[in-house]
């Protein structure tokens, strides 16, 4: 048992890749997809990376130690967005490591920047205190509003209007915040959390938040061979590449060759079609010729040459599609003797009266048959061999086993000395080549054959099926048409055998296709033989 | 087929064999058994040829002779009876022909009596011509007394019908009795229908439709008068198939006199016909090399009577045979007293030099461009319907072969054009992807004649008149026509977006003929355009087609 593998797309990220759901090949080659972890799948294979000559500056960089997009763009003079676009694309292609942070900035307001330079209010009051002043000489209202924070932070004591330094004023963390942001915006997070909250609920400081990003590779980006990724590639070969011979100095970029494309279907033959020139190969390589002949006949070819009496019930409008017209029919006197007299072959004849007026009736023709006793009736020397692959037409309710038209091979054999033994070593062989090994015949009954057979082939998991039908033709049916010699004949629905080699389980679909099943059954047939 | 209903068990006490070698060789006298054996019993058809094989009573006794239990021919003896009938002149007109037998001493078993109407039935079907031809009648003879008289009698007579209680005029049956309704068109036009009647007047039978109540057969029946009528000679082998069976049952057969002004005949006649057949010209028709002897075996197995005569065979053909017309009739049953599986098979030396049809080599020659040019092959239906054909297309009807009794309203008319066919089969798979592209090769009856024409169409968001052009160039260049492009004015397309494609002046004798002139004079071979939007919404279509049909057997 081969192993089985998955690939993994190339837009599809590894940063957990168990979570990830994948596409993945097994070894039949069937196309599936489901979580990695849910998958037996024995070796995964990276599909190969493609990169583009930004890809290749920013993973570049990214190696050597860049993680700031910002340092990137300035360095490689890109636009900001497209370093971490680019990047965003080597963190799904698994190479790049992309930290993305929302911080917030803190910066001075204004009054926040005089009291970075001047000292908080109350540090001012109580520098002025020490220096002999009294409270009520603090005319200044900006510093009347620090008298509060000097009695809150403890640094003095009020009594009657008098201000007494407590002697403990050491500076507070608020005021080395105002200290350190005075030198520039600092991060929310380097600053001490109470303090900054301190300051900016006495509106010295402002807060906004800003994106940042810190690039770092991945294992498979720091493993991945450089030289062979990084190398400028070639996409597309463009006729000035190969007329300027650019081509010599770059590399191609390898695909991922193992990547399913676009379906694309030729235009074909019919599948049906396809079996109908295998049948025929098979008639021309035994030496037949091919012939054809109409699709309306009259009642004569259809029935009275092949000696089927006029009141016979595959006659009637039940089975057979009638037309409103008459054909002409050829001398019709021999074949009048033989139905009504048996001729002078020594047969009974039906008896009863002949009638040219039925036989001049027009149909659709029933079957082949009609074909080959009118080549009979007009090649009556011997040897003949003759076969026919056509439509024919019975009137049945269209389903899945029944169609009102469908093929029918019909082959004949006329030469002196020919037998019904010979018929049977024939029909051997076309089965064989047809595929079908083994074949058995059973007696049948064709009106216009004597002696009958049904041939029946050996089907796996079907068994005995029967197959066509065959016989020599009767006398009463070569007699009238000068045909001396014995005339084997077989016949084959055309469909049924359809039906066992393209696997149908409804006819209709050969003549309404579905175009789904067109595009995919496989001009490719494997034959026996 | 007819389909009889076998038991084993009835089966294998009448043949003298276990069941296994019977159903085993069954099949080989000529008999398709069906997939589906039931637990007492199975179904098997037999072939129209043979309706002596009809009932149970007539395979067990092929059985017996072709197992060897039983050969040769059975002597049926016709006992001189007392019953007599009169013939009518009255009935000549509507259905001459009669045939009458006495069986007595029957025991009905079920399967006996299932048997027997099972055969009624399939011998009304097969030899009968649904009994118009032949019919039979079977009566509990001890409920009447004979002699009988049919005769041709006034529709008003009124009797009890079987399955009825009360009684009802003749006329009246053919518009109420199921049986009647059926059946009564085989009386159409006369004015007098067959009836058969005994001494005191009742009614025993209305030949073709149905009998009297009064002579129904029940279990207790013992003693059966048969009556068969009808159009044809084959009347009296149909009697003889019925009697011989029910003598197969241990009946007792007795002959019925049967008279008119002019004659009289004794029925039935069970003698065999007598046939004299050359065993070589056996042997040269089958491909075999049996000796006198061993042709005498197989006739002999197939239940003939068969002995030698000089270098000759003399046959004797049972009665109940209605097959036998020809000496090759008795060969094929000497094939299979031979046994199919016997018979050495051997390719025929007939020496031939193969030729395809310069036509099917053409339409390979199409199939291939089509293909090669990203095409799939379809290979829709011939029949379609003025709807599809003309109306969908915006072209006016004529030209066309309708069939008499359509099936469907779907298929009324030879189609004289394929392309509609392909815009029904785009309307099939709009499931599947554009663009879709397909073409067919086959045929079409114009005027009569069938004709071989090319039709392919392309649907798709972007199809139009310069795709379809490009594809008529490649075929025209590929097939080696020459053919005029010139305007058309076919509804199919949109105006000024059409063209006819037409052969040159000098054709112009057969114009008419074949698709009709073209605007030039020339004969036109085809068409091609962008469809007309009302034919696309016609076919329940929403993208656009472009579509050429040509012919191409000009």
């Amino acid at each position: 048992m081969g192993l089985s593998w998955a690939y993994l797309r190339p837009n599809i990220t590894l940063a957990n890749p168990d979570k990830i759901s994948y596409f993945f090949r097994t070894v039949d080659g069937h196309l599936k997809y489901g979580f990695l972890d849910s998958l037996a799948v024995d070796v995964i294979i990276m599909a190969s990376v493609e990169l583009s000559e930004r890809d290749k500056l920013v993973l570049q960089a990214v190696s050597r130690g860049m993680t700031d997009p910002r340092a990137i763009a300035e360095k490689h003079h890109l636009p900001f967005e497209s370093v971490i676009s680019t990047a965003d694309l080597l963190a799904e292609k698994g190479l790049v490591l992309v930290e993305k942070r929302t911080d917030e900035v803190c910066s001075l307001t204004p009054e926040g920047r005089k009291y970075a330079e001047e000292g908080l209010p109350e540090r001012q009051i109580l520098n002025l205190v020490a220096s002999g002043l009294s409270m009520s000489e603090l005319k200044d209202p900006s510093l009347k509003i620090g008298i509060g924070w000097v009695r809150k932070k403890g640094w003095a004591t009020i009594d009657k209007g008098i201000l007494r330094p407590s002697g403990q004023a050491t500076p507070g963390k608020d005021e080395e915040t105002l200290e350190l942001l005075s030198q520039g915006s600092r991060s929310g997070s380097e600053l001490d959390k109470d303090a900054l909250a301190e300051l900016k609920k006495r509106a010295l400081v402002n807060s906004s938040t800003a994106k940042s990003w810190q690039f770092s590779l991945t294992s498979r980006g720091s493993e991945i061979d450089l030289d062979a990724a990084f190398v400028q590639g070639i996409k597309q070969l463009t006729p000035s590449l190969i007329k300027s011979g650019q081509w010599k100095d770059q590399r191609f970029i390898p695909y991922d060759v193992t990547l399913s494309s676009e379906s694309v279907y030729p235009g074909k033959r019919h599948p049906y079609q396809r079996l109908i020139d295998a049948m025929r190969a098979i008639m021309l390589e035994m030496g037949f010729t091919e012939i054809k002949g109409d699709i309306v006949q009259s009642s004569f070819w259809n029935f009275d040459a092949l000696f089927q009496p006029q009141d016979h019930p595959a006659r009637e409008m039940q089975d057979t599609f009638y037309l409103d017209s008459l054909a002409e029919i050829p001398d019709y006197s021999r074949v009048k003797e033989m139905h009504e007299r048996g001729g002078a072959v020594g047969s009974a004849g039906w008896g009863g009266c002949w009638s040219p007026e039925v036989a001049r009736q027009e149909v659709l023709r029933t079957h082949t048959t009609s074909i080959s006793i009118h080549y009979l009736a007009d090649h009556p020397e011997p040897p003949v061999k003759a076969f026919c692959i056509d439509r024919v037409y019975r009137r049945e309710a269209i389903d899945a086993t029944h169609t009102p038209e469908f093929e029918q091979l019909e082959g004949i054999i006329m030469d002196r000395g020919v037998s019904f033994g010979n018929l049977l070593g024939f029909l051997k062989e076309f089965y064989a080549k047809m595929g079908f090994e083994e074949v058995r015949f059973r007696p049948g009954y064709f009106p216009y054959t004597e002696p009958s057979v049904e041939p029946e082939v050996w089907i796996d998991g079907l068994g005995w099926v029967e197959l066509g039908g065959a016989g020599v033709f009767r006398r009463e049916v070569t007699a009238p048409f000068g045909i001396e010699h014995p005339v084997l004949a077989w016949g084959l629905g055309v469909s049924r055998v359809a039906m066992l080699t393209l696997g149908l389980k409804d006819l209709r679909l050969l003549y309404q296709s579905d175009m789904g099943w067109l595009r995919e059954t496989p001009v490719s047939v494997q034959r026996s033989r | 087929m007819p389909v009889v209903r076998l038991y084993y068990q009835d089966l294998e006490e009448m043949v003298g064999a276990p069941r296994e070698t019977i159903m085993n060789r069954l099949p080989m006298i000529g008999a398709d058994i069906g997939k589906r054996a039931e637990e007492d019993h199975v179904d098997v058809e037999f072939f129209p040829d043979r309706p002596d094989l009809y009932s149970s009573e007539g395979v067990a006794r092929a059985m017996q002779g072709f197992l060897e239990v039983e050969t040769g021919l059975v002597e049926y003896e016709v006992h001189p009876g007392k019953v007599a009938l009169d013939v009518d002149l009255s009935v000549k007109d509507v259905r001459p022909i009669i045939g009458c037998a006495v069986v007595r001493g029957l025991e009905f078993t079920d399967p006996a009596i299932e048997s027997l109407m099972d055969l009624q039935e399939d011998l009304h079907w097969g030899l009968g011509r649904n009994r118009k031809k032949v019919a039979i009648g079977v009566h509990d003879i001890s409920r009447v007394e004979p002699p009988f008289r049919y005769l041709g009698e006034n529709p008003e007579r009124e009797f009890v019908p079987l399955g009825y209680e009360e009684s009802m005029s003749m006329r009246e049956m053919l518009k109420r009795h199921p049986k009647g309704m059926d059946y009564g068109h085989i009386l159409d036009g006369f004015d007098r229908y067959p009836l058969i009647v005994d001494a005191k007047n009742r009614v025993l039978s209305f030949p073709p439709i149905i009998n009297g109540q009064l002579t129904s057969v029940t279990e207790t029946t013992r003693d059966l008068f048969i009556d068969v009528t009808g159009t044809d000679p084959v009347v009296h082998r149909a009697l003889n198939i019925v009697v011989c069976a029910l003598a197969e049952r241990g009946g007792r057969i007795e002959s019925v006199l049967v008279r008119d002004q002019a004659s009289a005949f004794s029925s039935p006649d069970l003698k065999p016909s007598r046939w004299t057949v050359d065993h070589e010209e056996a042997n040269r028709l089958i491909g075999t090399q049996m000796s006198q002897e061993e042709a005498v075996g197989c006739l002999r197995r197939m239940r003939f009577g068969a002995q030698k005569k000089g270098p000759e065979i003399e046959v004797l053909v049972p009665a109940y045979r209605a097959d036998i017309m020809h000496s090759w009739d008795i060969f094929e049953d000497l094939a299979k007293g031979f046994g199919y599986e016997n018979i050495p098979a051997h390719l025929p030396g007939t020496n031939t030099i193969a030729r395809a049809h310069p036509l099917e080599e053409r339409k390979a020659e199409v199939r291939e461009v089509m293909a090669g040019l990203g095409y799939l092959e379809t290979m829709p239906f011939t029949l379609t319907s003025e709807k599809v054909n003309f109306r969908n297309m915006g072209r006016h009807e004529g030209g066309h072969t309708r069939v008499r009794h359509p099936i469907s309203e779907l298929h009324t008319m030879i189609r004289t054009s394929i392309m509609p066919s392909l815009l029904e089969i785009f309307s099939f798979n709009q499931h599947h992807p554009l663009p879709q592209r397909i073409f067919a090769v086959g045929d079409v009856v114009i005027e009569g004649r069938t004709r071989t024409s090319l039709a392919a169409a392309s649907i798709h968001s972007a199809a139009g008149f310069a795709e379809i052009r490009s594809v008529v160039d490649a075929v025209l260049r590929d097939l080696g026509l020459d053919l005029q492009i010139v305007p058309s004015d076919n509804g199919a397309f949109i105006p000024g977006r059409g063209a006819d494609l037409v052969a040159e002046q000098e054709a112009n004798l057969e114009s008419g003929r074949a698709g009709g002139a073209g605007r030039s004079g020339g004969r036109r071979l085809g068409c091609f355009g962008e469809v007309h939007p009302q034919t696309i919404v016609g076919f329940g279509l929403e993208q656009p087609v472009v579509a050429l049909e040509l012919l191409i057997d000009a």
